[in-house]
């Protein structure tokens, strides 16, 4: 056996020992109740409105597919709540010995800046065919966004006025697939969706409001929207698009990989992102790119966090010269305030490790 | 008797080894378990056809490498640091093998880094791994010339492999 052999059994030897039958048969379970569930409303639906005229009805909310209404969580209550910090999925139970795993719980729950913790049962957590859906809140913590089965769309709600917008868009279940992304405005009435990243379904920009529908090509991924233009991110290339809500514009292509791009700053003209290579490379650097002329304006070597941790993702501005980062070391993800001149990382919270990839930030598009 | 005794046996048998090339795969324990417990997912689904006349292992090892391969680029919680410890008394030289393959497999292509963990961990032949990976033996034969390339660049420590690239 080759050296290369040996050291991929040394470090395939690292793998920690696991116990997935119960989780597995469990997700199977719960994907075909869901399933199920879908088929018998749509029967009923299609029944009710072939043989009585009457209006198609949808049950509420996602608890026909998701019996997961005990715990000590209360559920998102209707009326004002307050801004929210951030929004995560809840992971699977596990026992202690790892015999027991139980994702029938699993479901979005949001947490208010005075820390007080819900769940969103109407916000759907997986499609039936078991595709995980995201949320979004918009930069000030102020809307929500989620997919609702009952509405079949998308749903905005404003959590300090209490107000509830269904999108017009109808959005089936089953067009949203694996890699699907979503994002939305501060005053809730733009939502960029995209509902299979990079493959040949286009993304939606919907005016809430008014239901008209701006179409995203497929290569973009909406980033966010700010100030009345969406930010779209072309990978394979890196092309940035700043694109108005009301369509338009052009993208600005940089040279090189980027990753990792930031809303845009408050002047208007420069993002920061990851360079690829300094990513893979382990160093925490941010690059500051002009999106008027595609030029690297400077990089910024980031101090001040952990030792080993990288940046994970980088989301709004809080300041002409600070950017909000996502840095995770180890177990820890944590979320530094950075200063792209100086480079000085700013510690600003602390997030349980489990929430890895299923925290949603304000202003980061849900799903990345 | 259970619908699913079949299913359970299964795993139970093989999981370990499964989570073992997902680990490879992905790079991160908890990655590899989500990875593994999706797959595995789908998997009891198919469950009473594949027992019945497929290869349940060898689909499932295949759903979880094109599950691996189609992720959304996204950015890796491997952290490789840049400067792996020298090599020295203070670590055996499995130990830093091990270290600088971690780094090295990090900054493979996702393909690449499939067709290294089929061809030298899960030991397939081309057109096994062509089978596996959905693709044509040359576009394997391809892959494995330049993820090997830049394994050697990218760990000159294991420059000594003398890997044999022959075709089997």
């Amino acid at each position: 056996m080759t050296r290369l052999r040996e050291a991929l059994k040394d470090l395939a030897e690292e793998a920690p020992p696991v116990s997935l039958v119960d989780a597995a048969i469990a997700g199977h379970r719960r994907r075909r109740r869901t399933r199920l569930a879908v088929t018998a409303v749509v029967t009923a639906a299609a029944l009710m409105a072939t043989t009585a005229g009457a209006t198609v009805f949808w049950p509420r909310g996602g608890q026909v597919a998701t019996p997961q209404r005990e715990g000590t969580v209360p559920d998102l209550p209707d009326g004002k709540v307050g801004a929210i910090g951030y929004a995560y999925q809840t992971p699977c139970y596990v026992s202690a010995d790892r015999q027991v795993i139980d994702c029938r719980r699993v479901a979005w729950q949001v947490v208010t800046r005075t820390g007080t913790t819900y769940r969103v049962p109407q916000a759907l957590v997986t499609t039936s065919k078991g595709n995980d859906i995201p949320v979004a809140v918009s930069r000030d913590g102020r809307m929500l966004a989620y997919y609702s089965r009952a509405a079949q769309a998308h749903v905005v709600r404003d959590l300090v006025s209490g107000q509830e917008t269904t999108s017009p868009v109808a959005v089936k279940e089953d067009q949203i697939k694996m890699g699907n992304q979503l994002v939305v405005s501060d005053d809730g009435r733009y939502v960029a969706f995209d509902p299979h990243v990079n493959h040949k379904e286009p993304g939606l920009l919907i005016d809430m409001r008014t239901g008209k529908a701006v179409s995203i090509p497929r290569e973009y991924e909406p980033i966010s929207i700010k100030d009345g233009v969406v930010e779209l991110v072309r990978y394979v290339k890196t092309d940035l698009w700043l694109m108005p809500v009301t369509g338009g514009g052009k993208p600005v292509r940089f040279e090189g990989a980027y990753i990792n791009f930031s809303e845009l700053a408050p002047d208007g003209r420069t993002v920061v992102a990851s360079y690829f290579k300094d990513l893979q490379a382990g160093t925490p650097m941010l690059s500051l790119l002009d999106t008027k002329t595609g030029r690297t304006l400077r990089k910024v070597p980031v101090r001040g966090l952990p030792k080993r941790s990288g940046i994970f993702r980088t989301s709004v501005w809080q300041s002409p010269s600070e950017v909000v980062v996502l840095s995770m070391a180890g177990k820890n993800n944590s979320t530094y305030l950075v200063n792209v001149n100086t480079g000085k990382a700013r510690h600003l919270a602390d997030y349980p490790h489990h929430l890895k990839t299923r925290l949603i930030l304000p202003g980061a598009a849900g799903g990345k | 008797m259970d619908r699913h005794d079949g299913f359970r046996e299964f795993v139970l048998a093989r999981q370990q080894a499964l989570m073992r090339t997902a680990y490879l795969l992905a790079g991160d324990a908890h990655l590899a378990e989500d990875l593994l417990q999706s797959v595995l997912t789908k998997v009891v689904g198919h469950w009473s056809k594949l027992s019945r006349d497929g290869n349940p292992e060898a689909y499932t090892r295949k759903a979880l490498v094109n599950q691996y391969i189609s992720w959304r680029r996204r950015p890796s919680p491997e952290w490789p640091s840049a400067d792996p410890p020298e090599y020295g008394a203070s670590h055996d030289e499995a130990t830093l093998d091990r270290i600088v393959l971690r780094q090295a497999l990090a900054k493979l292509t996702r393909k690449q880094r499939a067709v290294i963990v089929l061809r030298f961990w899960e030991d397939l032949t081309e057109a096994q791994t062509a089978d596996a990976l959905g693709c044509s033996i040359g576009n394997v034969k391809s892959q494995t010339h330049h993820a090997l390339a830049r394994l050697r660049e990218l760990a000159p420590e294991l420059t000594d492999l003398r890997i044999q690239e022959v075709a089997r």
